[in-house]
């Protein structure tokens, strides 16, 4: 085919626009490293992070000040998390944390970590971090924010235990506003020696009308006057009075989500009004209400790796954690499976996936998991 | 003995199509793509119970089993027809410019035309002849190109030669005179980046006559459903995909291109190299400059970033018709001058910005959970003023932009604000973060006439290269496809011979 260009219809005029052009155009070299640096400054891959504090905050909880020794810090929306990469008993594995600091407070990301029963992680950061330590975490995610478009401007904050973290960073941001939000925060713990922030949450209260902290202890030790027992309708009601017009956001223990939902379900609160964070894989996966109950968490399965090498996997364990164990670099961020940054395929056998696992509809059909939120119930073969 | 006859660079719609062509002819291939799923535009992602598609709207070309379009024999060769559910739509698009004009097409040219004739029927007979004219054109464009016919002169060839290279905006002026009517029938503009004075005709033809004759497709499980059917293909063949895994460096070796260097610094190497990077990266940031011909980026200075995007995607907590939506397909423009709403696009701000609400539950009710509802909105913004916000202030302005959709939206669907349960924006820096596209162009570059074939040669200047996607040519889904078939076809040649 060879059409006579010069005989089309405005061909000449088009090369005399390209020519023009070609004249004013961008000299594309000059471009060179611009995008990966305009993506640094929102998203870096990693960050390099050195703990400046660290703050005694209960008998079993500190936080961390972070700051960025040789860059400026990206911005994150109050509720955002980091995940910090650490090595445990020369085990590469990383942890979520929710910034419990203002986007305000420029300069530095705070992190609460609170001492978890068998959990490796925070016993090491507790235990072993010094400030002048140089970690390293990703760039601050998570979709658990309030998004002034869609959500209410009356707000109500269900924390339980260290899920204050996200509603921390809230509050403190609002604290920053001049004709900010209606906020209402309902905190439960489990002791009134476990409550975080309890001095500054009663700080920011007093005598403010559009912040209320009311704190809920299960196991109220002898003086404790406040409200005590769960976060229940009753509780709710009594507190807030009307539910209508309020956005309600949850953070907390994975069973608070189940009790908490049901109790605003009662009360009549629409589901798109209740925003819930992404809270980890229960750190005892067969508490999980879908865990088959025949299936005991201590047996081994092995697990090849196509093109690689078989490894023992225990079926209480997430198969991203047992990847790590066995020292397989798989790159993760949320570890509550939403983010699927630690997507596998799975090419044969079965895996107990919970339900909180988001994974896209055509990855369930074509045998891609989540291996955070994946625990083997037979031998497996994957691809990495 | 190199790794791999090929590697490809990036797993978007042009790599992946390139890579199971490839395969599926035996040759070993290695895809490497940055980001930890497949697709590149073609993905999804889950917020609560909503899965949004990201990006494809309406998949063209694909015509049915009796009248298949290109893009369905590009779906056979890879395998992808028999893995895949594609959804026939019948609905071309509702147009609505508020306070001027609703109307709702059908693909079926008899329905667009009686039901213009209807509207603008002082109009009724430049409706029937810019039709007959439009599909005696692709006859044209059939002979001349797809049979390719020896003797393609003016003679036999009229309406190419009249009509191809002149703007849409002046063929459209040759044939109507209401701008209402003209602007009714190229709201396609959006799909192609460009507005109708700047558009070559037959890119905006070719267009409008395919989803015309070929309707318009979606894909269960959303445009995922091609990326994951592609790249298990690829990995059945025995061949390899490595995610999270950026290439820093193409290399050069005796004036060919030879294999890669990874951002963790593994060089692999191979015969040839396919890069679905955009054409500014490949060039700029992963091949030497001494390897490039000393004139390559004066000649490239012609060719503009094109348009990115600003989306709003929404999960509602009722079905559509509570909403309000009653249509897959609905174009919402504040104004009737396609001029301005385009100059808006260059703007961070939104104000008289065309936009494009898909509901995805008319073409595949199972979309979303029951009694649920999965909209996305999306206007055309070039990238370039976003990648000057200061860090601190790219949320503030970030949820201002999208509250100023929402106000173009409530204006035409007031119901649906108020029923959001799951709401995600994504500016040109989104794009920019999960596409690697410059300025998060989601088109490649600006659909300038020049960037057709008839004024640039698409071969790459180094011997054992290859481009693929929406840099190498058209942006969108059925473009990147036959882009990335086409370049593993040359690529075979290249590595048999």
């Amino acid at each position: 085919m060879a059409l006579d260009l010069h005989k089309m219809q405005n061909y000449d005029r088009l090369l005399e626009q390209m020519n023009e052009f070609r004249e004013r155009g961008t000299d594309y070299r000059s471009l060179r490293g611009r995008m990966s640096e305009v993506m640094d400054r929102l998203h870096p891959k990693r960050l390099r992070l050195e703990v400046a504090e660290i703050i005694q905050e209960t008998p079993s909880a500190k936080t961390f000040r972070l700051v960025a020794p040789d860059r400026s810090l990206p911005p994150f929306l109050p509720g955002q998390y980091i995940t910090v990469y650490t090595e445990v008993q020369s085990v590469a594995t990383a942890r979520a944390y929710s910034l419990s600091s203002a986007p305000a407070d420029s300069g530095h990301y705070d992190i609460t970590v609170r001492r978890l029963a068998g959990g490796l992680v925070s016993g090491r950061m507790l235990d072993r971090w010094r400030v002048g330590d140089t970690i390293e975490a990703s760039s601050p995610s998570g979709n658990f924010y309030h998004n002034r478009i869609i959500h209410d401007r009356s707000v109500v904050y269900l924390a339980g235990g260290s899920g204050i973290t996200p509603f921390m960073s809230m509050i403190r941001q609002e604290a920053t506003r001049p004709a900010g939000m209606n906020v209402c925060l309902l905190y439960g713990s489990n002791s009134d020696g476990d409550i975080i922030f309890h001095d500054e949450l009663n700080r920011l209260a007093e005598g403010n009308a559009r912040f209320r902290y009311v704190p809920v202890v299960e196991k109220p030790g002898a003086g404790y006057r406040g409200k005590t027992g769960y976060l229940t309708a009753d509780l709710i009601r009594e507190v807030l009075g009307d539910v209508e017009g309020r956005t309600f956001f949850l953070c907390g223990p994975g069973a608070m989500y189940d009790f908490c939902i049901r109790q605003l379900e009662a009360l009549g609160v629409p589901r798109r009004k209740i925003r819930r964070e992404m809270f980890g894989a229960l750190p005892d996966i067969t508490r999980h209400r879908d865990w088959p109950a025949e299936v005991n968490p201590a047996a081994e399965f092995s697990v090849q790796i196509k093109g690689k090498d078989t490894i023992k996997a225990k079926a209480g364990d997430s198969l991203l954690t047992s990847l790590e164990k066995n020292g397989l670099k798989v790159p993760s961020l949320c570890r509550s499976g939403e983010c699927s940054y630690c997507r596998v395929k799975l090419l044969s056998g079965r895996v107990f996936q919970p339900k909180e696992s988001l994974v896209r509809s055509s990855d369930r059909r074509f045998g891609y998991i989540h291996s955070c939120m994946s625990y083997p119930l037979t031998d497996l073969e994957i691809l990495l | 003995m190199a790794d791999y006859d090929a590697i490809v660079i990036g797993a978007g719609n042009g790599g992946l199509a390139a890579a199971a062509t490839l395969a599926g002819a035996g040759a070993s291939v290695c895809v490497l793509e940055r980001h930890n799923i497949p697709g590149g535009c073609a993905t999804s992602f889950c917020r609560g119970r909503f899965e949004f598609e990201v990006a494809l709207h309406q998949l063209s070309g694909m015509g049915t089993e009796g009248n298949p379009g290109p893009l369905r024999f590009t779906m056979a060769n890879l395998g992808v027809l028999e893995r895949v559910e594609f959804i026939e739509s019948n609905d071309l698009y509702r147009i609505q410019i508020p306070d001027r004009i609703d109307i709702t097409l059908k693909t079926d040219r008899k329905q667009v035309v009686d039901e213009l004739s209807g509207r603008f029927p002082e109009e009724r007979e430049a409706i029937a002849n810019f039709f007959d004219m439009l599909y005696a054109y692709f006859q044209e464009l059939v002979k001349a190109f797809f049979l390719k016919d020896p003797d393609a002169s003016p003679e036999r060839y009229p309406l190419i030669y009249r009509y191809s290279m002149r703007s849409t905006k002046d063929v459209m002026d040759s044939y109507f005179r209401s701008p209402l009517l003209k602007s009714v029938i190229t709201i396609y503009w959006s799909y192609l980046g460009l507005p109708p004075s700047r558009l070559m005709f037959m890119d905006f033809a070719i267009t409008l006559y395919s989803y015309l004759e070929y309707k318009s497709y979606h894909v269960k499980g959303g445009s995922q459903s091609i990326s994951n059917a592609l790249a298990d293909i690829i990995v059945e063949k025995g061949q390899e995909i490595r995610f999270n895994c950026g290439v820093k460096r193409i290399l050069v070796r005796d004036g060919r291109a030879a294999g890669v260097i990874t951002e963790t610094g593994e060089e692999i190497s191979a015969g040839c190299v396919i890069s679905n990077a955009s054409k500014i990266t490949t060039y700029v940031d992963l091949i030497d400059r001494e390897h490039l011909p000393g004139d390559f980026f004066g000649h490239l200075r012609s060719s503009a970033i094109g348009v990115s995007a600003l989306s709003l995607y929404m999960g509602l907590d009722c079905p559509p018709s509570e909403a309000g939506i009653t249509q897959p397909t609905n174009f919402i423009s504040p104004t009737e001058d396609y001029e301005r709403a385009y100059e808006c696009a260059k703007t961070v701000e939104v104000s008289e910005d065309s936009g494009l609400l898909t509901c995805y539950n008319y073409m595949d009710p199972s979309f979303s959970p029951e009694g649920t509802t999965i909209a996305t909105f999306v206007t055309l913004k070039y990238g370039e003023p976003w990648m000057q916000i200061k860090p601190e202030e790219y949320h503030e302005i970030k949820f201002r932009c999208g509250e100023q959709m929402m106000e173009i939206l409530d204006r035409v669907y007031p119901g649906v604000r108020g029923r959001i349960e799951e709401f995600e924006i994504a500016t040109p820096l989104t794009h920019l973060r999960y596409l690697g596209h410059p300025n998060g162009s989601v088109y490649g570059f600006d659909q300038h006439p020049w960037e057709s074939s008839f004024f640039t040669q698409q071969k790459a200047p180094i011997p054992g290269l290859f481009i693929t996607g929406a840099w190498a040519g058209m942006g969108g889904f059925q473009p990147t496809y036959q882009s990335g078939e086409k370049v593993a076809r040359l690529a075979l040649k290249n590595i048999k011979g």
